[in-house]
Parts: structure tokens; C-alpha cells; sequence
């Protein structure tokens, strides 16, 4: 006996299920907004601080990385406003955390690829009377940027699929969406088969955007031959 | 004669390993000086002490008369900014070729002049192709580095280095990362550099290329210059032990001179 597969719940909301994506990718784009600079900055801190930065942004680096993403957005949803008194809703703190959160692996990921490129290319910049900013910002980045393609896609997707989290706090997500329909409408499976499939079209779209775009940055520069 | 670099009593250590235990050289104008020794001698760090690649233990450079840094309590002691001013007026040439593979030939000739000289585009694209074009490379100028040969690219990374229209150029091992097919065209470069009267300080292990080319041979012992002189004095009748040893080492399969005519 075969199960009867009723899509006219999903249809009849799918208008739901698209707003719910429409917030997903809003809490997404702005953690990466936010995240991938401030990720630059931290990493930047912790290669050329002193001591007395690299070592609290270094700590700063590590704990974000290793608690668990929905303490932290409990954390600054119900505990950051009574610590400092501030108005928070679930909007902002999911934007807050996932920046915060996603810009602590965007600085491993920038830090991974700044210390991989050649130390010959910073003799050469030096040689040519390249102070250490014009270096990175001219020499280094570019390069390094390239190479981190796949490791900031690798963490763009995981940063969407964390925040179905933010349902936890009532933020109308995809996620959250397609539950709350669901437990309306029991039909349960037809709502978050297709609910996975927009996350999969989402996802997916963005990798094959990205790997056109890396073929196309690294076709006619692999590095220098020796 | 005019002086253009002095180097005064150079040390250079590494935590407790000395490297350099006392240099005293004069450079004049238009002089291109060869600079040999065994691998470890501290060649390499002699070179990247002349540009502040590296930071001197102790002792002084002086170009053009004025010496780099001010003396505070008997030791030298350096600004970032005046550092990196002088870098700019010495040129560098790796074994490497370092060359900038994100950029094509002609952005990494370009390079020096736009961000550390801030000249003007049309000033950094004359120099582009001035020096393009010394080195023969004019044709290449839209090439990036992994398209062309490990000759090319060294070549190119002599114009990167001769567009900042240095003082000084200092080439380390330029040759030696070089398939030998591809060595001549370097030389011939270099060569053609000290015909023009820029000045040099090679560092290399072609004893042909120092014969021929160089003004006054060094070599270097142990941090320590243990004999120089003219290329006949140095490479013909050595007189320390350590410079006879050095030159037996390279000579023992050597070739006779091809008679091509
Ligand atoms: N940055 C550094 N830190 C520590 N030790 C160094 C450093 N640079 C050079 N040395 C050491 O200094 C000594 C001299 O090195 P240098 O590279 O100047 O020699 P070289 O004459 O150029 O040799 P080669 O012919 O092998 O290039 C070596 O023992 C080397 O290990
Ligand atoms: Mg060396």
C-alpha cells in the first residue's frame, strides 16, 4: 500500500515557505556581510597584532568556533539583553550571532590563506619598497582570496544550514515555516520534502555560481613556475 | 670616482649564529662586483643586508654618502619609513624570479613605479615599456608568469627591479633555478646592465659570467671577506687556501673554451 502524496497544502502555502526562504536568506546574506570583513579583520589582528591583541582575538577566535551556535544565539537573545539592557529581537540577535559566529571561521579561513602564499612574494614586495598594508592589500589578498574560494563556499553553506536554528527563537524561517505548516496541515512529508528541496535549489545554485566563478579567476594564473 | 654604497663593519646574526663577522666594502658608480663562496658563507644575507631585507647585528650602510639610520647610543637604529625609502632605490633580483602571478608581465614591471613611487599611469606605462623592452620582452607584456619560461621570467623580474630606476641592483643566484639552456639569456641581460654602467652586486656560482663581466671578484669565507681583487687576481692566481679550494671544487669539469670561429 503506497503512501498518498497531497501537495495542494504545500501549494496553497507556498507563499509561506517562500517568505520563510526570503528570511533565511536575509539572516544568511547579512551574517555574511558582516561576517567575511570582520572575519578579515580578526584574522589580520591575530597574524600582525602584538601580543596583547592576537592573544584576546586569538580566544575570541577559538570560543566562537568551539560552543555550540544555538547557546550562542540563546545566549544573545535572552542574555545579552538583560546584561546590557538593549532591546532584542529575533531578527537581530540571529543576524548578531551568525555574524559573530560565521566570522570567527571566515578569520581561520583568511588566516589559512594569507600564510600559504609563498614567503618569496612578500621578499619581492619588500624589495620593491612595498610597506607590509600595500603587500597584503595588493600582493597577498588577491592571491590568497583565490585560493579560499572553495573553503568560503564550503562555509557559506554551512553557515545557511545552522541557521535553521534561528526557528529556536521564533524567527520565521524556511524551517520554521514548513513547521509550522506541517503541524497545521499534517501533511507533515509533502512539507518538508519540498522545504528541503528549496534549500537544496538555494544551496546548490550558489556552489555551481561559485565554481564558474573560481574557473574563470584562476584559469590563467596558477602560480609561477620555478 | 664616485662612491655609491659603503658597507662599514657588517655583523649579522641569527639568535647565536654568526653569519657575518665583519664586512668592509666600497662600491663605486658603475661597478659590477661578483660576489663568491661556499654555500653557507653568508652570501645571501651579505645582499639582503645591503637592502634591509634583513636588519644588520651591528655596523653601517652608507649610500650616497648619508648612512641609513640614526645612531642612538652607538648602535644604529632604523625607521620603517626610511627603510622601505631605500629598498626602493636598490634593486633585487631572486633565484626564484618571485614574480606577482596574479598580474600579468607588464603589471608586474608596473608595479613598483604605481604604488611605492605613486607616478602618474602614463609615467608607469613609458617605464613599462622601457624596461620591457631592455629586456626583450616587449612582446610578452600581456603574458602572467606561469605562460612563460623560467629565462622570461627572470627576465621579467629584472625589469620589475629596473623600473624602479635604482641606484644599485643586487642579484642572488639569479641563474641557479634556470634549466642551462635558459641561463644565457639572463647572463646576456646582466651583461648587457653592466655595459650600460649600472651597478651591481652579483651574487652567482658562473665563473665565466664573473670572469668576463665582473670589475672585482669577492670572495667570502665564513662571513668574513677572505680575498678580492680584479677577476684575473681572484679566479686566475688565488692566493688563500679557502679561494683555491673553492675554485678547484667548480674547476674540476671544466670545458675548454669552444672554438666556434
Ligand atoms: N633568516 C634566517 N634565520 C636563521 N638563519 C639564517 C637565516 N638566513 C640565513 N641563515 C643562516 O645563515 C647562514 C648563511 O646563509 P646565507 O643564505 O647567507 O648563505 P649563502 O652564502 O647565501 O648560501 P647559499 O649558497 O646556500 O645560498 C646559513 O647557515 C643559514 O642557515
Ligand atoms: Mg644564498
Amino acid at each position: 500500500m503506497g503512501y498518498e502524496w497531497d501537495f495542494t497544502v504545500v501549494l496553497r502555502d507556498f507563499d509561506l515557505l517562500l517568505l520563510g526562504l526570503l528570511n533565511t536568506l536575509k539572516v544568511t546574506g547579512l551574517a555574511l556581510l558582516f561576517g567575511v570583513p570582520l572575519g578579515l579583520t580578526l584574522a589580520l589582528l591575530r597574524l600582525y597584532g602584538n601580543w596583547l591583541v592576537r592573544i584576546p582575538v586569538g580566544l575570541v577566535i577559538e570560543f566562537l568556533r568551539s560552543t555550540p551556535p544555538i547557546a550562542q544565539l540563546f545566549w544573545f537573545f535572552f542574555a545579552l539583553p538583560i546584561l546590557v539592557g538593549v532591546e532584542m529581537d529575533p531578527f537581530k540577535a540571529s543576524v548578531l550571532t551568525f555574524s559573530l559566529q560565521s566570522s570567527a571561521f571566515f578569520a581561520e579561513v583568511f588566516r589559512g590563506g594569507i600564510v600559504s602564499i609563498d614567503r618569496g612574494q612578500w621578499d619581492a614586495a619588500k624589495a620593491l619598497g612595498m610597506s607590509r598594508n600595500e603587500t597584503l592589500q595588493r600582493i597577498i589578498l588577491p592571491q590568497a582570496v583565490k585560493r579560499m574560494i572553495p573553503a568560503f563556499l564550503e562555509r557559506a553553506i554551512e553557515l545557511m544550514k545552522t541557521t535553521t536554528l534561528v526557528g529556536t527563537i521564533s524567527y520565521a524561517d524556511l524551517l520554521y515555516e514548513a513547521n509550522s505548516i506541517a503541524q497545521s496541515s499534517y501533511r507533515t512529508l509533502e512539507v518538508f520534502t519540498v522545504a528541503a528541496a528549496m534549500y537544496f535549489v538555494v544551496i546548490f545554485a550558489c556552489s555551481v555560481a561559485v565554481q564558474l566563478l573560481e574557473a574563470r579567476l584562476t584559469r590563467p594564473d596558477e602560480s609561477a613556475r620555478h | 670616482m664616485e662612491e655609491v654604497l659603503r658597507i662599514e663593519d657588517l655583523h649579522k646574526s641569527f639568535a647565536d649564529l654568526a653569519v657575518l663577522k665583519g664586512i668592509d666594502l666600497a662600491v663605486n658608480r658603475g661597478e659590477t662586483i661578483v660576489i663568491l663562496g661556499a654555500s653557507g658563507s653568508g652570501k645571501s644575507t651579505l645582499l639582503r643586508c645591503v637592502n634591509f631585507m634583513e636588519i644588520p647585528s651591528s655596523g653601517r650602510i652608507v649610500m650616497n654618502g648619508r648612512a641609513v639610520g640614526r645612531a642612538v647610543d652607538g648602535k644604529q637604529t632604523y625607521s620603517e619609513k626610511e627603510l622601505t625609502r631605500l629598498r626602493a632605490r636598490v634593486g633585487m633580483v631572486f633565484q626564484h624570479f618571485n614574480l606577482f602571478p596574479h598580474m600579468t608581465a607588464r603589471e608586474n614591471v608596473m608595479e613598483g613605479p604605481r604604488t611605492v613611487l605613486k607616478l602618474d599611469p602614463a609615467e608607469c606605462a613609458r617605464r613599462a615599456d622601457t624596461y620591457l623592452d631592455k629586456v626583450g620582452l616587449a612582446w610578452k607584456a600581456d603574458a602572467h608568469p606561469s605562460e612563460l619560461s623560467g629565462g622570461q621570467q627572470q627576465r621579467i623580474a629584472i625589469a620589475r627591479a629596473l623600473a624602479m630606476e635604482p641606484e644599485v641592483m643586487l642579484f642572488d643566484e639569479a641563474t641557479s633555478a634556470l634549466d642551462p639552456e635558459l641561463v644565457g639569456e639572463v647572463l646576456g641581460t646582466m651583461k648587457e646592465l653592466a655595459d650600460e654602467g649600472m651597478t651591481m652586486l652579483i651574487v652567482t656560482h658562473e665563473l665565466g659570467f664573473a670572469y668576463t663581466v665582473a670589475d672585482r671578484v669577492l670572495f667570502l669565507s665564513e662571513g668574513r671577506i677572505l680575498e678580492q681583487g680584479t677577476p684575473a687576481e681572484v679566479l686566475t692566481y688565488p692566493t688563500q687556501e679557502g679561494t683555491k679550494n673553492f675554485l678547484r671544487g667548480h674547476g674540476s669539469f671544466r670545458l675548454p673554451e669552444p672554438q666556434l670561429d
